[in-house]
């Protein structure tokens, strides 16, 4: 589903975000990319949703090479990804609701179509009771979650996580992480890029381990740090 | 576009483009009127030239149709020759119409248009030599017409007032290159507001743009709304300048066209306004395509 092949990113101030990463995300797993902050998480989402284009090295996603791809092409690539990030970026003059259909709305879905696909993404994240709040009425954990629905909302078959639980306590980041679990057992690829310890040893998924823009190690069933992993129960 | 395509326009996606445009509008109300009132003293200038222009050809060419080729006689040619003349002149298509007019009429003429300012009692003879008006069909032959009856060698002389009609249509066509100059720059720095007006909404918007783009939003739909903006502004602006140059026509035209009497104000009104709607729209939407551009390029 996603391939990177000797995939370096230098920005144009020199940094060295990535150092000839080869990665293999098969279609409906679930991945961690742990590591400090600064070893090139976030560079490495940007690079499968092209925010970025790498310094060497190809990117496919879904058998597309997405470093090559024309910038007319990169809209519809996007439609087949959702993003969520740490801060959730949601528009505060909109409400639950608006914010979900948005992202419908701006890629020209007929009404009819949105009328029938919000409520769906909204149920699936647990928020149809609060659709016509507005973000600043949400706790955080909402927030995340409207900002899920509205990654969700068009159907795509990636689901990209930044931080997802950065902003939030305990209680909240558990709800999310069931969330996104729940999500990828219907057969969404799931990518969340973490340093939250605790999630990563908990869930016992595949962990990819980056360290100076290098990847450090890849386990199947993996914790945060190898061999220093914390028994931990499965949520749910 | 056929019945079912009109059946079956999108009523909700149209509300939310136009809730996309409204919202950007109302954002920077300030701007705008900045925005709006640069375009609109564009226009008022855009349109005061026009007019003059329109009015100065129409002016210059009404009376071109009218003019007259005045033929002088020779002395020598007496009555029945230069009424053979008349035969000439009506072989020849390019002429409308030929008078002749004797000398003594000619005198009478003058004695009624000058009247007592014009001591006659001092001539002792008609110093008038016998005339032929003469009119042509197109204004533009005058000159060849003119020329070749003057080589007739009854004819001593030709006139017409030519020089000073092309005098003014020359002025009419320098006030427009002039004017265009002038219009081009006013249009660039009423683009320049637009264009400033329309990257605070951008800036303002960045964090929507940047969701539009992560959502899979073509920079064309990104671009729309904020088109639309620049073209309402442009459109504002030309309303108030036309309705500000309608108050003027109202106004000050009656009081010229009774100064100016020989002058016929006849500017096609409908025209005019189309003509400055479209021009305060195209300004607004290369101003605005310009200032999103580059946002969305950089």
């Amino acid at each position: 589903m996603i391939r990177l092949r000797g995939v370096s990113l230098t920005y144009p101030n020199g940094t060295r975000a990535l150092d000839h990463v080869d990665l293999e995300i098969e279609k409906g797993s679930f991945v961690f990319l742990v590591g400090h902050s600064g070893t090139g998480k976030s560079s490495l989402l940007k690079l499968v949703y092209r925010e970025e284009l790498p310094s060497n090295g190809e990117v496919w996603v879904d058998n597309v090479r997405v470093d090559t791809l024309r910038r007319g092409k990169v809209p519809k690539l996007r439609r087949n990804i959702g993003v969520v990030f740490q801060d959730f970026k949601l528009l505060a003059h909109k409400t639950v609701w608006e914010n979900v259909a948005f992202a419908l709305q701006v890629t020209g879905t007929r009404t009819r179509d949105v009328m029938r696909m919000v409520p769906r993404a909204l149920d699936l994240v647990g928020l149809s009771h609060k659709s016509r709040m507005f973000p600043d009425e949400l706790s955080g954990g909402e927030q995340q979650r409207t900002a899920i629905a509205r990654a969700l909302v068009g159907n795509p078959k990636i689901l990209l996580c930044d931080e997802p639980t950065g902003n939030l306590d305990p209680s909240n980041t558990t709800e999310i992480m069931e969330l996104l679990q729940r999500i990828n057992l219907k057969g969404t690829t799931v990518v969340v890029a973490t340093h939250n310890q605790a999630v990563v040893d908990r869930m016992r998924r595949r962990v990819v381990r980056l360290e100076h823009g290098r990847i450090l190690h890849d386990d199947e069933r993996g914790y945060y740090f190898r061999g220093l992993g914390q028994t931990a129960v499965l949520p749910g | 576009m056929t019945s079912e395509a009109i059946i079956s326009v999108d009523w909700g996606r149209l509300r939310f483009f136009l809730g996309e445009v409204l919202t950007n509008f109302t954002r920077n109300a300030g701007m705008q009127f900045t925005a709006i009132g640069t375009v609109a003293v564009t226009i008022v200038l855009l349109g005061s030239f026009l007019y003059v222009r329109q009015t100065l050809t129409t002016f210059g060419t009404g009376v071109l149709k009218q003019i007259e080729i005045a033929v002088y006689l020779k002395d020598d040619v007496g009555d029945p020759q230069a009424r053979a003349l008349a035969t000439r002149f009506a072989k020849d298509n390019r002429i409308a119409a030929a008078i002749y007019v004797p000398k003594a009429q000619g005198l009478k003429r003058m004695r009624a248009v000058l009247g007592k300012d014009f001591d006659t009692s001092l001539l002792t003879a008609n110093p008038l030599p016998n005339t032929y008006r003469v009119r042509v069909k197109d204004a533009d032959s005058v000159p060849n017409v003119a020329a070749w009856i003057a080589k007739d060698p009854r004819v001593a002389k030709t006139d017409y007032a030519a020089d000073t009609v092309q005098k003014l249509l020359k002025t009419a066509a320098v006030l427009g290159r002039a004017g265009i100059a002038l219009i081009v720059l006013l249009s660039i720095s009423a683009a320049i507001v637009i264009a400033n007006t329309i990257r605070l909404t951008v800036f303002a918007r960045r964090r929507e743009i940047a969701i539009m783009q992560l959502v899979g939003a073509t920079n064309l739909y990104i671009r729309m709304p904020f088109i639309a903006e620049g073209m309402l502004a442009g459109l504002l602006g030309a309303g108030v300048a036309i309705g500000v140059l309608a108050a003027a026509q109202h106004e000050i035209v009656p009081k010229l066209a009774q100064t100016l009497a020989f002058v016929t104000f006849d500017v096609n009104g409908t025209q005019l306004c189309l003509e400055l709607l479209g021009c305060g729209a195209a300004v607004g939407i290369v101003a605005a395509w310009y200032s999103v551009g580059r946002h969305l390029r950089a």
